[in-house]
């Protein structure tokens, strides 16, 4: 049981309380190592944060590494409200709304169907449990692109094609072997006593569920939370495909917005609608990391 | 919860029926990959054009610049396919026809007296297997040159002046001795295949090009002086070549020549958008010419296609959108919004400027036009000759030897 929980996706290393040390050629050469990793992602979020602040004007003149003088917030302002996403130039802001419409059934939808899931095959006797988690295994190494198609067959089938049902069933069945995995670690954890105390005080399945299990899975509902919200916000190809007309999310308008082909770039709007893109997942991670670390140590330890 | 799902999905089911019911049969979805300012500008009088035939323009804007055009055959899959789709890619309209869409327009062309008037190489362009297929919007000079004014005064030169290729080289020295780069080049193995052929277009004709670039190329021509000639070209211009110009896209390789740091640039006339947006006036600012000395020019079309296999009253919009945009005076008003050229010789010239005059000059010469290598190549082989172009271009111990070979071991391995 154990073997399986380590199996849990892990992020980030849990911290290990540091000893004391003088300065060491070890220490020294570990600190060099972490500058030269923090640079590889500082120095081009620099250039991006610099030149969005920046004039066309300047930006022509080639030098990357300058500083914005004039400082111009127009670029920002642009790329949230007036920036070009085909013939309607309303910005960014379309793409965010949008992108919010399409977050919130999808987050709900695939957490309802792999916790479900995760804790039926932990914690009930299912008919070839094993051979199905096997199975749900094996699908995650499936490519997207693989059954994009017959998957928009489906979807155009159950009339959800370009709609925002289409792009979060989508997201509810392919996050499901990933999810259902997590939650299922997650749940084999919980010792077989309380099921069984449970199951006494003749709790039915749905019962045990939601006010038993659910009330335990507040650390692994997070950690599934962020790592749903951070892939359904950055997802382009779920929301291109499946979203057809008008639910186009924010990564397809940003996309929009920054590629160009034999039209002219505005890269401080781009650079700017970049960020913007980027924010929210960011703020998810600064809101909830402290229980997204919590979440992932408390999966490992147990059990 | 199990009563809940199904409820949703019934939901789901409602709400993803209601916009197909409601879409009225006078609007037509129009996709395409353009959001830049320049090309919207356009897109606003072409929306214009329609909105005054009585139907409406549904956007569906994606970037798409591959060939492919994947995100066109999910929508057709889903059932939700758009009526008018940017594209110029012969493969994508001959997989549509077998699907029994792309509306052949030969017949509509006729009718509208529209046929005549586009450029010969136009309707070459614009024909798939025998029928019209393509409505052709904006028509796209590949290599032009474009030149700082400003700069050019500066160091002595006078690019209008040049009568040939030779005679640009010539003036490089005079150039750098003034403290500019004289050729502003990107090194991305788009530029330098543009480059090229630009380049071998101009220099040795529209026989050799199409001998080298046609479907079916013939090896011969590849150890000819004229093709050795472009292949020396190139490496004139990648001996200019400064250490931040690798990999660096067009638009940034453009605006060094806006910023007056370089004299000229050689690339397809898009980059006119780039002009306009830093507020220079063409003829004032900045000059424009096709590559001095051209034998031919390549033109590359942007074109849509139209669905067809409609409802009566949709297959009717979609003609009327087909009407509106081949408008001598609204395809003369948008191109001079994209910064291209009307595909129509008799388009209004009260929406010229200076590059554009420049290039209907080109166009009008008899058979002085070749079609751009993404409408006629072999994409395998096109992209032969980009990776070995880009290899020659990056390595300078390579000779146009080694180009050559090149170019005959990818022939035997694509046609061999």
């Amino acid at each position: 049981m154990s073997l399986t929980i380590a199996e849990a996706p892990v992020e980030r290393a849990p911290l290990f309380p540091r000893k004391k040390k003088g300065i060491t050629p070890r220490s020294i050469a570990i600190l060099v190592f972490l500058a030269i990793c923090a640079a590889f992602f500082c120095v081009p979020l620099y250039v991006i944060v610099t030149t969005s602040f920046k004039t066309m004007d300047q930006i022509r003149q080639g030098d990357i590494f300058s500083l914005p003088l004039p400082l111009t917030f127009d670029a920002w302002w642009n790329a949230w409200d007036s920036a070009c996403s085909g013939i309607r130039c309303d910005g960014l802001k379309v793409g965010f709304w949008n992108s919010m419409a399409i977050l919130f059934p999808s987050l709900a939808l695939s957490l309802a169907l792999s916790s479900v899931t995760g804790y039926a095959l932990a914690l009930w006797n299912v008919k070839w449990a094993n051979a199905f988690l096997f199975i749900l295994f094996m699908c995650a190494f499936v490519p997207f692109q693989i059954i994009m198609i017959p998957l928009i067959i489906l979807s155009s089938g159950l009339k959800v094609y370009g709609t925002v049902w289409g792009i979060a069933i989508v997201h509810a069945v392919l996050s499901m072997p990933i999810l259902t995995l997590i939650f299922r670690n997650y749940y084999k954890g919980i010792p077989h006593e309380i099921m069984s105390a449970a199951m006494m005080d003749s709790g039915s399945f749905w019962r045990i569920f939601v006010e038993i299990i659910l009330p335990m899975s507040a650390n692994i509902l997070i950690v599934v939370l962020i790592l749903q919200i951070t892939s359904i916000w950055n997802d382009f190809l779920i929301g291109l495909t499946f979203g057809g007309l008008g639910t186009q999310p924010m990564s397809v308008v940003l996309a929009n917005v920054v590629i160009t082909t034999t039209g002219e770039a505005a890269y401080n709007e781009n650079m700017a609608a970049a960020l913007l893109t980027a924010i929210p997942p960011l703020l998810i991670y600064f809101v909830l990391g402290r229980f997204f670390v919590q979440g992932i140590t408390a999966g490992a330890i147990k059990g | 919860m199990q009563k809940r799902v199904l409820a949703t999905m019934a939901a789901a089911l409602l709400m993803g029926a209601a916009p197909v019911a409601s879409s009225l049969a006078e609007e037509l979805i129009v996709y395409h990959g353009w959001s830049s300012k320049s090309e919207v500008a356009a897109l606003n009088v072409l929306q214009e054009a329609l909105n005054a035939k009585g139907h409406t323009w549904k956007d569906l804007a994606i970037p798409h610049n591959s060939g492919v055009n994947v995100s066109l055959v999910n929508l057709v899959t889903g059932g939700e396919p758009p009526n008018a789709f940017v594209n110029s890619d012969p493969g994508v309209f001959r997989d549509l026809q077998g699907l029994g869409l792309a509306r052949d327009l030969t017949d509509y062309y006729s009718e509208i007296g529209a046929t005549e008037n586009f450029f010969p190489i136009i309707r070459e362009l614009s024909t798939v297997d025998g029928k019209m297929v393509k409505i052709p919007l904006f028509m796209h000079i590949d290599g032009m040159v474009y030149w700082n004014k400003d700069v050019a005064a500066k160091a002595g030169v006078d690019p209008a002046a040049w009568t040939s290729v030779d005679a640009m080289l010539a003036d490089f020295p005079a150039i750098k001795a003034a403290g500019f780069v004289p050729a502003a080049v990107g090194g991305q193995a788009f530029q330098v295949g543009y480059l090229f052929h630009a380049m071998l277009a101009a220099t040795a004709g529209p026989e050799i090009y199409n001998r080298l670039y046609g479907a079916e190329p013939d090896p011969a021509v590849f150890d000819t002086p004229e093709v050795r000639k472009a292949i020396e070209i190139v490496r004139a211009f990648s001996n200019e070549a400064t250490p931040e110009s690798e990999n660096r896209p067009w638009n940034e390789t453009t605006n060094t020549v806006i910023a007056g740091q370089a004299l000229f640039h050689i690339m397809g006339d898009w980059m006119k958008g780039e002009w306009l947006a830093a507020g220079k006036v063409p003829g004032v600012d900045f000059g424009c010419e096709v590559i001095p000395g051209t034998k031919a020019v390549s033109v590359t079309s942007d074109a849509m296609g139209v669905l067809g296999g409609q409802p009566e009253a949709i297959d009717k919009a979609e003609l009327d959108l087909v009407a509106a945009f081949v408008d001598p005076v609204v395809s003369a008003r948008a191109n001079q919004q994209k910064g291209s050229t009307s595909p129509r010789a008799d388009a209004s010239t009260e929406y010229q400027d200076d590059c554009n005059k420049a290039a209907m000059a080109a166009l009008s010469v008899p058979n002085g036009q070749v079609a751009n290598p993404f409408n006629i190549t072999d994409s395998d082989w096109h992209n032969a000759i980009w990776t070995v172009l880009y290899d020659f271009w990056s390595n300078k111990s390579q000779t146009a030897d080694d180009v050559i070979a090149g170019f005959a071991e990818n022939y035997e391995a694509i046609f061999g």
